[in-house]
């Protein structure tokens, strides 16, 4: 069988495509550590939040050196807690579970976006870089006040975050 | 086997008629259309996702 130069060579280019597609997906997942949201927590009460250790208070916890973690309620319509202050330049856990019904946990203009499932907790970790503000937007109609359910994230410094949790503990 | 064929082609098949067909100005259109893909997928990787904050670590 005679194949045209140009056919093979188109072949081949695709084939590279192919590769370097598949090899930048591996790069972020090796080098950057880019991961997907997982299934990694078991299931929980939605009725029964109240009752659960971390979710009847939501809240920013200090759980290692420089590792936080935030327990985030979402319902119909807003997040809780408002605004979530996390410190800067550090690793932060949020795990987020609904009381109500579905919803979406979008920080705008990040990466950091999951589906929030009533009984479920999603988990994300992500890296803090420096002190900003972010919104929250709920990305999954969930009623009639879907387009105002919003939160904040805000990244403030190690001092100003120490100060925080002083006043309010 | 690259080179067999070539051999093949020029003996058997009479070459000459297979290789004037030269699409070039379709080759040089995929050409483009390639470093187009490339570059934008470049962007879209490299600059507008993993150039973001908050990138999802575990
Ligand atoms: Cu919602």
């Amino acid at each position: 069988m005679h194949i045209h130069a140009y056919e093979k060579l188109w072949l081949a280019l695709s084939i590279v495509l192919i590769l370097a597609l598949i090899g930048t997906v591996t790069y972020g997942a090796v080098g950057p550590g880019v991961a997907m949201v997982a299934d990694s927590q078991s299931t929980i009460d939605a009725g029964g939040i109240d009752e659960d250790e971390r979710f009847s208070e939501p809240r920013v916890e200090q759980v290692g050196e420089n590792e936080y973690e935030a327990y985030v309620v979402a319902y119909q319509f807003g997040f809780e807690p408002t605004p979530i202050v996390v410190p800067a330049n550090s690793t932060v856990t949020l795990q987020v579970t609904s009381r109500d019904v579905i919803h979406g946990f979008e920080v705008a203009g990040t990466s950091a976006n999951t589906m929030v499932v009533p009984g479920e907790v999603s988990e994300i970790t992500v890296e803090t870089d420096e002190p900003t503000e972010y919104g929250i937007v709920c990305n999954e109609y969930c009623g009639a006040g879907h387009h105002v359910m919003e939160g904040k994230l805000h990244v403030v410094s190690q001092s100003e975050f120490e100060n925080r949790g002083g006043d309010s503990e | 086997m690259g080179q067999n064929e070539a051999v093949h082609a020029g003996t058997e098949d009479g070459g000459g008629d297979a290789e004037e067909f030269d699409p070039i100005g379709t080759l040089t259109l995929i050409g483009i259309y390639f470093v187009i893909l490339v570059l934008a997928w470049v962007y879209i990787y490299f600059v507008e996702f993993l150039g973001r904050d908050l990138v999802i670590v575990g």
